[in-house]
C-alpha cells in the first residue's frame, strides 16, 4: 500500500505542469545556496589547482573570445560602413545594459545542460536573454524567480536549445546536444576545425554577433553525404565559470 | 531506523552531490548508492519509504529534468533490491559494488525513459553517461558503506562473516 501511495505521487510529480515542480527545485537551491555555492567553488578550486597554466589558460580563452567578438563586429561594422556611410555611427553595445550574476550551481555534463544564478537585480531580466560567460555567449535564460533573486540559463548545450548561428558565414540552428557540445546539422561546406561560430542577431535580445563556440569536428552527414554535421564546444569553460552577465538590450530607465 | 540521521545523512549527500560533484565530468551517484546501503540493511517497509526519499531527493537536484522520474525508478528498484535482499543477502563488498551497479544502471535507464515519456529531450549517448556514473559509483559505493553505517548506528557483520 505504502508503496503504490509514493509511485502515485511520483507520477503526479512527473505528470505536474514543469513550472510548478521546478519550484521545488528552486527553492532546494535557494535554501542551500551557501553550502551548494561553497562545495563548487572547492570542486572548482581542486580542478584549478594542479597546473597554473589553467588559470592562464581561461585568461587566455577570455581574451581570445574578446578578441575574436572584437574582429567579428569589426568585420560587421565595416560591411554596414561602406553600406550605411554616413548613417551608422553607434557602437553595438550603446544603450545596452549587463546583469552580473553568481553562478550557484552548474549542471554541464550528462543529459542536460543548466546553470543556476543568484542576480544582484533581477529588475529587466527575461526568458530569452543571453548570457555571457568569458565574453562569450553560453546560453539564454529560460526562467526567472524575482522573488528570490534567482534565474535558470538554458546551455547552448542542452538538448533543448536551439540557436541560431553562423560559421564560415554559413547561417543555420545549432542544436544542443548535451555533454558540453552542440551540433549544427546539414551544413553545406565542409567546415574547418577550430572556426569560430558566432550567434545571430536577434532583435531585442543580441545587437551584435557574439562567438558561441568552436568547430571540433566536420562530419558528413549520413543521410545525406553531401551536407556536412559539425561539432561544436562553446568557446569558455562553462564548469570553471564563478560569474555571468545577462545581455538586456534596451533596459528600461 | 534513526530517521533524523538518515534525513541529515540525505541532506548533506543531495548538497554534495549537487554542490561539490556537479562541476566534475564523471562523477559516482551518491544517492544511488545510500539507495542501495538503506535497501540492504534495513527492513522492507523502512527500504521503501527510503528509497522513495532518496529518489525525491535525486529529483530536487536533478534540474532541468521534471520531478518524478527519479522517485519512480529509485522507489521501485530500491523496493525490488529490499526483496531481493530478503532471498540473497547481499553483506561483501564485490556483492554490494555488483548490486549498486545493476541498481544504478536500471534506475539510470528507466529515470531517462520516464524522461522520454513525458516529452523532455534524452541525449544520445546517455548509455554510455548512465554506464559510467554507475561505474564510478560500483567502485566508491562499497567503501562508503561502512561510514555510512556508523552513522547510522548499524553493527555490520561483513567481517564476522570472514571467519
Amino acid at each position: 500500500m505504502l508503496f503504490i501511495w509514493f509511485m502515485l505521487t511520483g507520477f503526479i510529480f512527473l505528470f505536474a505542469p514543469q513550472n510548478l515542480t521546478s519550484k521545488f527545485q528552486l527553492a532546494f537551491v535557494h535554501v542551500f545556496r551557501w553550502p551548494l555555492s561553497v562545495g563548487g567553488d572547492l570542486a572548482l578550486t581542486a580542478q584549478i589547482q594542479q597546473p597554473l597554466t589553467g588559470a592562464a589558460s581561461r585568461s587566455e580563452t577570455h581574451y581570445r573570445n574578446y578578441i575574436a567578438n572584437l574582429e567579428e563586429t569589426l568585420a560587421r561594422e565595416r560591411e554596414k560602413f561602406k553600406k550605411l556611410y554616413g548613417l551608422y555611427n553607434t557602437y553595438v553595445w550603446e544603450g545596452a545594459d549587463f546583469v552580473l550574476a553568481d553562478v550557484i550551481t552548474a549542471t554541464v555534463e550528462g543529459s542536460r545542460n543548466e546553470l543556476t544564478i543568484d542576480c544582484r537585480k533581477t529588475n529587466g531580466l527575461a526568458k530569452g536573454q543571453f548570457v555571457l560567460g568569458d565574453e562569450s555567449i553560453i546560453g539564454t535564460i529560460s526562467d526567472v524567480f524575482p522573488q528570490i533573486s534567482k534565474a535558470k540559463i538554458e546551455l547552448v548545450t542542452d538538448p533543448t536549445s536551439r540557436m541560431p548561428v553562423e560559421v564560415a558565414g554559413l547561417k543555420n540552428i545549432m542544436k544542443g546536444s548535451g555533454n558540453n557540445s552542440a551540433k549544427i546539422e546539414m551544413v553545406k561546406n565542409e567546415i574547418e576545425v577550430g572556426e569560430n561560430v558566432f550567434a545571430l542577431k536577434k532583435p531585442g535580445y543580441l545587437d551584435a554577433p557574439m562567438i558561441v563556440g568552436k568547430v571540433t569536428e566536420c562530419n558528413r552527414n549520413q543521410k545525406n553525404p553531401s551536407l556536412w554535421d559539425v561539432t561544436v564546444v562553446p568557446a569558455c569553460n562553462i564548469e570553471q565559470l564563478e560569474d555571468v552577465a545577462v545581455i538586456i538590450m534596451n533596459p528600461q530607465k | 531506523m534513526r530517521w533524523f540521521r538518515f534525513a541529515l545523512l540525505i541532506l548533506a549527500v543531495t548538497i554534495l552531490q549537487k554542490g561539490f560533484l556537479s562541476r566534475w565530468s564523471s562523477k559516482p551517484d551518491l544517492l544511488n548508492i545510500f539507495l542501495v546501503f538503506f535497501a540492504i540493511h534495513y527492513n522492507t517497509s523502512e527500504a521503501i519509504i527510503s528509497s522513495f526519499t532518496i529518489g525525491f531527493a535525486a529529483d530536487l537536484i536533478g534540474s532541468p529534468m521534471p520531478m518524478g522520474p527519479q522517485m519512480i525508478s529509485f522507489g521501485l528498484f530500491g523496493t525490488l533490491l529490499a526483496y531481493l535482499h530478503r532471498v540473497i543477502a547481499i553483506k561483501r563488498m564485490p556483492y554490494e559494488a555488483l548490486a549498486i551497479f545493476v541498481s544504478s544502471v536500471l534506475t539510470g535507464g528507466l529515470t531517462h525513459l520516464l524522461v522520454y515519456i513525458a516529452g523532455e529531450p534524452v541525449v544520445a549517448n546517455i548509455y554510455a553517461v548512465v554506464f559510467i556514473t554507475s561505474l564510478y559509483s560500483s567502485i566508491v559505493g562499497p567503501f562508503l558503506f561502512l561510514p555510512a553505517a556508523w552513522w547510522m548506528r548499524i553493527k555490520t557483520d561483513r567481517f564476522g562473516r570472514r571467519h
